[in-house]
Order: C-alpha cells, then sequence, then structure tokens
C-alpha cells in the first residue's frame, strides 16, 4: 500500500485491511491503515466485520462438535487395525500358497497314488493331509478354498475401502458373500440331539450329518452322513455312511462306518469295520479281533492293541503296543516298548524306535526283518562337546549381531522398538515365519521363479537368525536399561543372546523358548519393515519445528498492527 | 489437546521419544481429539479423516525422533497433519483446475461491511463447518491451518507450495467462497475497491 494511495480519499482494499487483522502488515503501513480507518467509518466497519469473521472461523473450527470416533480411542487397537492389511496380505499369501502346493503337487500326487494302490499312509500325508479331523482332507480343501475366496474378498474391500462408503463396503461383502452363498452346491441337513441318553434307533435312518451330545450316545440305526458324538458314552453299533468324529471318555465301535474315524477319548474299541483310516489320540486303544480298518491305523496313545486287521499302514506313538492282528502295509512306531506275538503278519516294512528292543515272537510273520532303532534320548547325551559348539554358537550370534548393528544401525533399533510391542510382533511373527517359507517355496516351484524364490528364502533365513539377536538386545535392554551407544548396545545384546541361550537350552522348555523367540523376533522384524514402508511425508515436512506455537486461539482477535 | 498457554508434557514427550509404548498411549490420547478435528476440518469425509488421524501418528512416531524439544510439539504436530493431510488431497487429485488458476488474476470485490456483520451475526458455528464443506480443497486448508493450527503465513505458504506474497490472498479469497457457500454473496459483493 503506497503513501499515495492512503492519502487520497478513497476506501482501502479488503486485503490490506485483512493483512491488518492478521497483523501481516509492516510497522509503518499498518500505523497507515490505523490512521485511515479512524476517520473512514466504512473501511473500520469493514475491519470490524473482518475481525469478527475471524473469531467466527475460529470458533467453529475448534468446537468440539463430535467425539473421537472409536477406530480411533485406542492407540493399540488403531495400531492393530492398521496391522489389519499386512496380516491380510501373510495370510491370504500363505493360504494361497497351501492352495496352490496342494492342488499343483499333492493331490496329483495322492492320485497317483491311489492309482499304484498305495494307501498313502505316509506320515506327512497322514499327519498334515489326512490328518483333518472334520472330514478328512477332502473337507479341509473345501475350507482352504472358503478362507482363499474370503480373504481374497477382504483384500477387494481393503483395496476399495477410499472409494466406496462403509456402509456400502459392508453391503458389497455380504452381497458377494450371498452370492458365493447361491452358488455352492447344496448341502445336506444336519441334525442336532441332544440330552443323557442319545440315540439313532436300530430302525431309524438319519439323513445327512447328526451332532449328538450326552452322557450315553448310542448309534444303532443307519446315519447317511457324519456323526460328530460329544458325550461320555458312545456306542456304534449301526452303519455310519460318513464319518465318525468323537470326543468321548468311551467309545466302542462295533458297527460299520464306511468313511474315517477321528477320535479323542481316554479309550476307543473297533470291533466293526471301518472302510477307510482312524486317527485316535487316546489313552488306550484297541483294535479287536473282530475289527477292521480298510485303510491307514495311526494312533497316538500309551496303550496300543492291534488284535484285529489294519488294510494299509500303521502309525502309532505310544508307551506299550501290542501287535497280534494283521497290518496289510508298513509298521512304524515310536514308544517304550512293542511285542508283535506269533499271531501277527505285516505285510510291509517294519520299523520301531524305541528304549527296549522289540518283543517279536517268532511265529509272527513279517514280510522283512524288523528294523530297530534304540531312542536317543538328546539331553541326557549333551557332553562336553555340545556345550562347546553352544557356546561357539552363541557368539556366532553376538558377532553376526554387531554386523547387523554395525551395518544399519537405524533399522536394527527400529526393529527392537518393534520387539517391544509384544502382542503385535507376536501375531506378526506367527503368520510370517509359515507364511513368507511357503510363499518362497511355491515361488521356487511355481509363480515367480527361481532367483525369487531362492531370495525370498535366503532373506527368511537370515531374518530367522536375526530374530534370536532382536530379542536378545530386547532382553538385555530390560535388563540393563536403554541406551543409544553402540558398543553399551552390543553388551545389552550379548546379555540377552546368553540368557537366551540358557533358557533355549532347558530340556522340555528349550525347543519350545526357541520358537517363541523365532516368532516374536520375526514377527519383530516384519512390523519393522512395515513402518519403514511406510509412504514418506509430503517433501515439506518439517525436521525441526518451524516456531514456537502452543497457543491454538490466533492472535488475530485483537485488530492492531504488527510490531 | 494442551490448553492455550499450558505446559506441553515435555517428560511425556521425552519418554515416548525414547520407545516408551505406553508414553506413546498417552500421548496419543491427549493429542489425537485435536488431530482428528483437524483433520475433519482438511479432510472431504470422515472416513477420509480417521485414515488420515491414523497416519499421522503413524508417521510421527518414526518422526518422533526428529522432533527439537525446545520448540513447541503442538505447532509441530500441527505442521506434521498438515502437510499429510495437504499431501493425501494432493495425491488424490481431487483438486479443481480453478485452484490451481493464477492467483494474481482472481479479482476480488470487497463486501458491504453491513451486509458482512448481518452475515456473521447470523451464521451459527455449525453453518461454517457445513459451509467450509463446500469449498475447494485448498481454501478449506488455508482456512483450517490459519484458523484452527493457527500456523503462520511462512508454514502455509510451506505447506501449500505458494510464495508467502499470496497466502493473504488465498485466505481472503477462501473466506469468499466461505461467504459464498453461506449463501448471501450477490449481496455482499457489492462494496467499492480501489
Amino acid at each position: 500500500m503506497s503513501e499515495q494511495e492512503l492519502a487520497t480519499n478513497k476506501h482501502l482494499n479488503e486485503i490490506t485491511l485483512l493483512m491488518y487483522v492478521e497483523r501481516q502488515l509492516d510497522r509503518a503501513s499498518a500505523q497507515e491503515v490505523s490512521l485511515h480507518t479512524q476517520t473512514c467509518t466504512r473501511c473500520m466497519n469493514l475491519l470490524r466485520a473482518l475481525d469478527r469473521e475471524s473469531r467466527l472461523l475460529t470458533r467453529a473450527m475448534l468446537e468440539q462438535d463430535e467425539p473421537l470416533p472409536a477406530r480411533l480411542a485406542n492407540f493399540q487397537i488403531m495400531v492393530r487395525r492398521s496391522m489389519n492389511w499386512v496380516w491380510g496380505v501373510i495370510f491370504g499369501l500363505a493360504v494361497m500358497g497351501v492352495y496352490a502346493l496342494y492342488t499343483g503337487y499333492i493331490e496329483p500326487m495322492e492320485h497317483q497314488f491311489e492309482q499304484a494302490g498305495f494307501g498313502g499312509a505316509n506320515l506327512l500325508s497322514l499327519l498334515l493331509f489326512q490328518g483333518a479331523f472334520w472330514k478328512g482332507w477332502q473337507s479341509m480343501f473345501t475350507l482352504f478354498q472358503a478362507i482363499a475366496l474370503a480373504v481374497l474378498l477382504g483384500l477387494v474391500v481393503f483395496a476399495f475401502r477410499k472409494y466406496i462408503k462403509r456402509g456400502s463396503a459392508l453391503a458389497m461383502m455380504f452381497a458377494s458373500l450371498g452370492l458365493i452363498g447361491a452358488f455352492s452346491s447344496p448341502v445336506s441337513a444336519t441334525e442336532f440331539r441332544k440330552g443323557d441318553t442319545v440315540e439313532v434307533k436300530k430302525s431309524e435312518t438319519v439323513e445327512g450329518d447328526i451332532f449328538m451330545s450326552g452322557q450315553n450316545l448310542r448309534v444303532a440305526g443307519t446315519v447317511d452322513g457324519d456323526v460328530y458324538a460329544f458325550g461320555q458314552q458312545v456306542d456304534v453299533s449301526g452303519h455310519i455312511l460318513g464319518d465318525l468324529i468323537c470326543f468321548a471318555q468311551s467309545a466302542r465301535v462295533s458297527g460299520q462306518v464306511d468313511g474315517n474315524i477321528r477320535s479323542f477319548t481316554n479309550n476307543i474299541t473297533v470291533s466293526g469295520e471301518v472302510e477307510r483310516n482312524v486317527t485316535a489320540f487316546g489313552e488306550v486303544l484297541n483294535l479287536d479281533s473282530n475289527g477292521k480298518i480298510g485303510r491307514s491305523m495311526t494312533v497316538f496313545g500309551q496303550s496300543i492293541a492291534v488284535d484285529g486287521k489294519v488294510g494299509h499302514d500303521f502309525l502309532g506313538f505310544f508307551a506299550q503296543a501290542t501287535i497280534s492282528g494283521m497290518i496289510g502295509g508298513s509298521l512304524v512306531g515310536k514308544g517304550e516298548s512293542l511285542s508283535i506275538t506269533g499271531s501277527a503278519e505285516i505285510d510291509g516294512k517294519t520299523s520301531f524306535e524305541g528304549d527296549k528292543q522289540p518283543n517279536v515272537s517268532s511265529d509272527a510273520k513279517l514280510a522283512s526283518p524288523l528294523e530297530y532303532k534304540k531312542m536317543e534320548h538328546k539331553s541326557a547325551e549333551r557332553g562336553l562337546r555340545y556345550h562347546i559348539w553352544s557356546i561357539i554358537w552363541g557368539a556366532a550370534y553376538i558377532l553376526f549381531g554387531l554386523v547387523l548393528f554395525g551395518v544399519m544401525p537405524k533399522f536394527a533399533n527400529e526393529v527392537v522398538d518393534a520387539a517391544e510391542n509384544i502382542g503385535a510382533s507376536f501375531g506378526l511373527g506367527v503368520l510370517v515365519l509359515p507364511g513368507v517359507f511357503i510363499a518362497a517355496f511355491i515361488s521356487c516351484i511355481l509363480i515367480v521363479g527361481m532367483f525369487v524364490g531362492i531370495s525370498a528364502l535366503l532373506l527368511w533365513g537370515i531374518a530367522m537368525l536375526s530374530s534370536e539377536i532382536v530379542v536378545g538386545v530386547l532382553i538385555g535392554r530390560w535388563i540393563m536399561g536403554r541406551t543409544g551407544d553402540f558398543w553399551p548396545m552390543i553388551g545389552r545384546m550379548a546379555v540377552g543372546i546368553i540368557l537366551l541361550t540358557v533358557v533355549t537350552h532347558i530340556p522340555w522348555i528349550g525347543p519350545w523358548a526357541r520358537l517363541a523367540v523365532f516368532l516374536w523376533g520375526m514377527g519383530a522384524i516384519a512390523l519393522g519393515l512395515y513402518r519403514r514402508l511406510q509412504p514418506v511425508l509430503a517433501p515439506n515436512i518439517p525436521s525441526m519445528p518451524m516456531g514456537p506455537m502452543g497457543t491454538p486461539l490466533p492472535p488475530t482477535t485483537t485488530v492492531g498492527a504488527a510490531s | 489437546m494442551s490448553a492455550p498457554g499450558q505446559i506441553e508434557p515435555t517428560e511425556l514427550i521425552a519418554r515416548a521419544r525414547a520407545g516408551d509404548t505406553a508414553a506413546w498411549g498417552d500421548l496419543y490420547k491427549e493429542y489425537a481429539p485435536a488431530i482428528f478435528r483437524f483433520c475433519r476440518r482438511a479432510m472431504p469425509t470422515r472416513e477420509d479423516a480417521e485414515d488420515a488421524t491414523m497416519e499421522v501418528f503413524m508417521k510421527l512416531r518414526n518422526k518422533l525422533s526428529q522432533y527439537d524439544q525446545s520448540r513447541s510439539f503442538t505447532a509441530w504436530l500441527y505442521k506434521v497433519a498438515a502437510n499429510h493431510c495437504w499431501d493425501m488431497l494432493r495425491r488424490r487429485k481431487i483438486r479443481q483446475d480453478r485452484e490451481i488458476g493464477e492467483i494474481e488474476d482472481m479479482p476480488l470485490e470487497a463486501p458491504e461491511p453491513n451486509q458482512l456483520e448481518k452475515l456473521i451475526e447470523e451464521r451459527s458455528s455449525e453453518e461454517v463447518r457445513k459451509a467450509l464443506e463446500k469449498l475447494g480443497v485448498r481454501a478449506r486448508m488455508a482456512l483450517v491451518m490459519r484458523y484452527y493450527s493457527d500456523m503462520s503465513y511462512d508454514e502455509i505458504a510451506d505447506a501449500l507450495g505458494v510464495r508467502r506474497a499470496f497466502v493473504g490472498v488465498v485466505l481472503l479469497r477462501a473466506r469468499h467462497e466461505l461467504r459464498q457457500a453461506l449463501g448471501d454473496t450477490p449481496v455482499l459483493a457489492v462494496g467499492g475497491t480501489r
């Protein structure tokens, strides 16, 4: 604003008055405005109006018109939610990995095995792919398909969440689920029965699955589906066309089961016929002399007796086992003692790892000589050499940690900070540890290619090694206090790693502790990476405060010149 | 949020900087409502404001080590929030062409003082907030930075990427837009200019 401008009788323009209100004019100009407004009513009125407008704006802005949304109310929840997409992606990857692994390799292999006449009762397929305790692997496969679809749906909703309101996103999700449901194959009806004594009578036929719960559960009739039994006593003398899934104190199967038996019982006796597999967890497990299992038998128990016939393989983990019946495939056992009586017949390989040499009757018919391996109790055999190697490994870890902190101190510190968030780190670790491995494995053989897969596996391995260092540093920091200096940090790391080494070598507890450390550390590394990969702020983010400003209310409420 | 003139929770900030997660949680509880309100005023939708608030604090956690404790934390926090919100809006490219036009070319007619007084008299805070939502993002952002977080002209210029000399014009134009949104522009724009 020029002096000539002010000297005339014309009014001041609005921007000049606003700058005056905002205290943005220099002292001389401000004085001129002040002088002008003393004689010009219109400009004074406009000045006052602008000032009032400023007040109105400030008031409107600062008024607490709505509470903090529940979504933001708790920081911990917020962090967890912000991590949701990472979890979703990792979980999705893992699910898709398992899906691809199954459809690409396991399923064709299973078909080939079946065509070749094998029961598929090797440890891997029994435990991993046939061990689904609901309905065998096929049900598990369907479940995975459903989960994969749900995860994908969730990811799609997440990806478009910015463009659709939450209500519509929810509606879309439910509509999609509805569509999926509409196109799903119809499911047979499920019946629920509950009471002290629940029975499917001899003359009765149940169409579809049945859930039974109570003290005494009896299936004397026919069930054209699966039976889920939760009770004290379970007695199956009828005919089950599907699977029998049984949680009970005592169970007896004298009838016929066309599918599988999955049992969690204190004791179970099978004197009837099971067309497919039996997987049993319990204390006492008997296959009666009249009992017959079409395929394999997998048992985890204290006392096992096999007097009947197993079509294919037998796999058992037990304290004592007695085999008097016939096993069409191989026998693999691990436990304290094994007796094979004279009436026994084993058509495949027989191997036993245990404390005592198995007692094998000379009359027993074995297709091949029994292979016996004395069970090693590693903890008892740990000698000086073992401890020296433990010390060497501990020192190697410390050296590795020293290199890590030397090469990338900032990131290493961020990861250790992330490890302090125990819940998130541990949870993420549960997903990352197997998820990344499976994804990398799949990449190696299926999707991206060997290079990416091997690189990912290599990084995964390095992260596994680093996880102990991360947790070690954190523990050292908890004990000796926080420090920003390099060598004190290494000292804390050494203390932490030594402690971890001691804990992870305690019998029984050690392996679990090591697993926990892997999960925790791996999760912390993932969390640190996640935080680091957050999009960067605008280029003009301040590296330091720009000036003192502790008062939310602006000083524009008073008309006056800047000094 | 710390009230005007109150001492900022420096100990809390120091503990949060040192990695104390509990202190960080307390700091969040202290400042989250104010930052959410800031984002609510600046962003087009409530969901955007919620997302922006979360992202601001996630970034803040990483940037806290850069904070100079001899300065005002509140000011620094608002600066981070403003930059973040503006960055989000800019990335979305939802600014309209008219907003990136030449600021110098914008003719502005001064309002008639009495009409402006009347308008201010008649309008409630709530109506002003609703009118704010109708403004272009830069106009709204400028008003929020100035009248909510009390940022200086230099800081506003820095955040919006305009020369400091134009900040006043941006604010004035924003006020005009606001008055228009409040409903009486033709009547107001009758005053003379020089």
